[in-house]
């Protein structure tokens, strides 16, 4: 081989890291113009505040437009994240986590939704111990599978179980939502794939995919059980600190 | 009563809107397009807050947080930075920097105005009588 010239596979390897690069960085780029939208809508609504013309009809669509800003944003936090990992630049960082803790935490932030006044139920059985986790991917886990369970249900508030069982912590996420169809659930943790009855919901079809490679990264194992029209349970196992090392 | 606020960010649109939502809550405002005015800027005007973007011409975020922490004055001023990035990373750089909050972009006017308040108020920043 002549020098300067690549092999076929090194000719792959550069065009998926150059892809990688050009995804990281456009998804970066998209959210100044983000901001630019927000931060006018927001000044937007101020203006029409102080001058008194501001209307129900004006409010709820400019309401819309910053939550379709935010919507936009979180597929770009998927893009990105998909990307790390596809890239294998996903890094690691686990400690000690309280999984209850963290879940009440997340309970007193999950209001980012004024249309959505609900708060999901958490119910804890056994002696509380602790799981060596990386406790940004386990938020994610948690943000993405309540997330889903808010935005999937109809009445009744989504409930958590966490279950500290002999060896191990399970958790379960549970909602009375729309549930997924059997024929779909073998294909659900694969990226970009949406359950066949979800086209009028927003998404990426990505939330999944990230929620089992960080289920895997962080030792544990994830399930799901689902019946259209009556809801899902997401069952996520985690083994104690001193049983994963 | 108003306190002073420089607002660095090199985005022409997205700076001119933030200086107006600033100036609706009653702050003054003060702009540049990058660090090294920033920090001609901060000299100049000692204000009671910064609020800077990361990724800029000529002089980006983390050299102007540099340059605010080496300053006799400037390094008592709080600065929030507000960034693309949220990578666990590029935070924590920043705060090792000396930033007193980080930001991620998008975020909702009513977030930043909450840090501003709160870092006024440890800071013991009084404000100026016009």
């Amino acid at each position: 081989m002549k020098n300067g010239e690549t092999t076929a596979s090194q000719d792959a390897e550069n065009l998926l890291s150059n892809a990688s690069n050009i995804i990281a960085i456009t998804s970066h780029e998209f959210k100044t113009p983000l901001t630019a939208i927000s931060a006018a809508v927001e000044l937007l609504a101020a203006r029409l505040h102080s001058s008194q013309q501001m209307d129900a009809f004006y409010e709820k669509n400019l309401s819309r437009i910053t939550t379709e800003i935010f919507r936009l944003n979180s597929m770009l936090d998927e893009m990105l994240t998909i990307n790390s990992i596809m890239s294998g630049r996903m890094s690691l960082n686990k400690e000690m986590i309280d999984v209850v803790q963290l879940l009440t935490t997340l309970r007193a932030n999950y209001f980012a939704d004024p249309e959505d006044t609900r708060s999901f139920e958490l119910h804890v059985k056994g002696i509380p111990q602790g799981i060596f986790a990386d406790r940004n991917q386990l938020n994610r886990i948690f943000m993405n599978l309540v997330g889903n369970a808010f935005k999937f249900s109809r009445e009744k508030a989504p409930l958590v179980t966490v279950d500290f069982e002999a060896q191990r912590v399970v958790i379960r996420v549970i909602d009375d939502g729309i549930g997924i169809p059997a024929a779909d659930l073998p294909q659900l943790f694969q990226p970009f794939f949406r359950a066949s009855n979800v086209d009028e919901i927003a998404g990426t079809g990505l939330g999944l995919s990230i929620v089992k490679t960080f289920v895997q990264e962080n030792n544990g194992t994830i399930t799901v059980d689902s019946t259209v029209g009556e809801g899902s349970t997401f069952t996520l196992s985690f083994l104690y600190h001193s049983d994963s090392l | 009563m108003q306190h002073t606020i420089l607002l660095i960010e090199d985005k022409t649109g997205l700076r001119d809107t933030l200086q107006s939502l600033l100036e609706l809550h009653q702050y003054q405002v003060i702009t540049a397009a990058n660090g090294e005015e920033g920090i001609q800027l901060a000299t100049a005007h000692l204000p009671h807050l910064v609020i800077s973007d990361i990724y800029m011409p000529v002089l980006n975020g983390y050299q102007l947080l540099e340059a605010f922490q080496s300053h006799e004055q400037l390094r008592y001023i709080p600065v929030i930075i507000l960034s693309a990035r949220s990578a666990t990373e590029e935070v924590n750089l920043a705060l090792e920097k000396g930033a007193a909050a980080y930001i991620n972009k998008p975020f909702l006017f009513a977030n930043l105005n909450a840090n501003i308040q709160q870092l006024l108020q440890t800071s013991g920043a009084a404000p100026l009588s016009l």
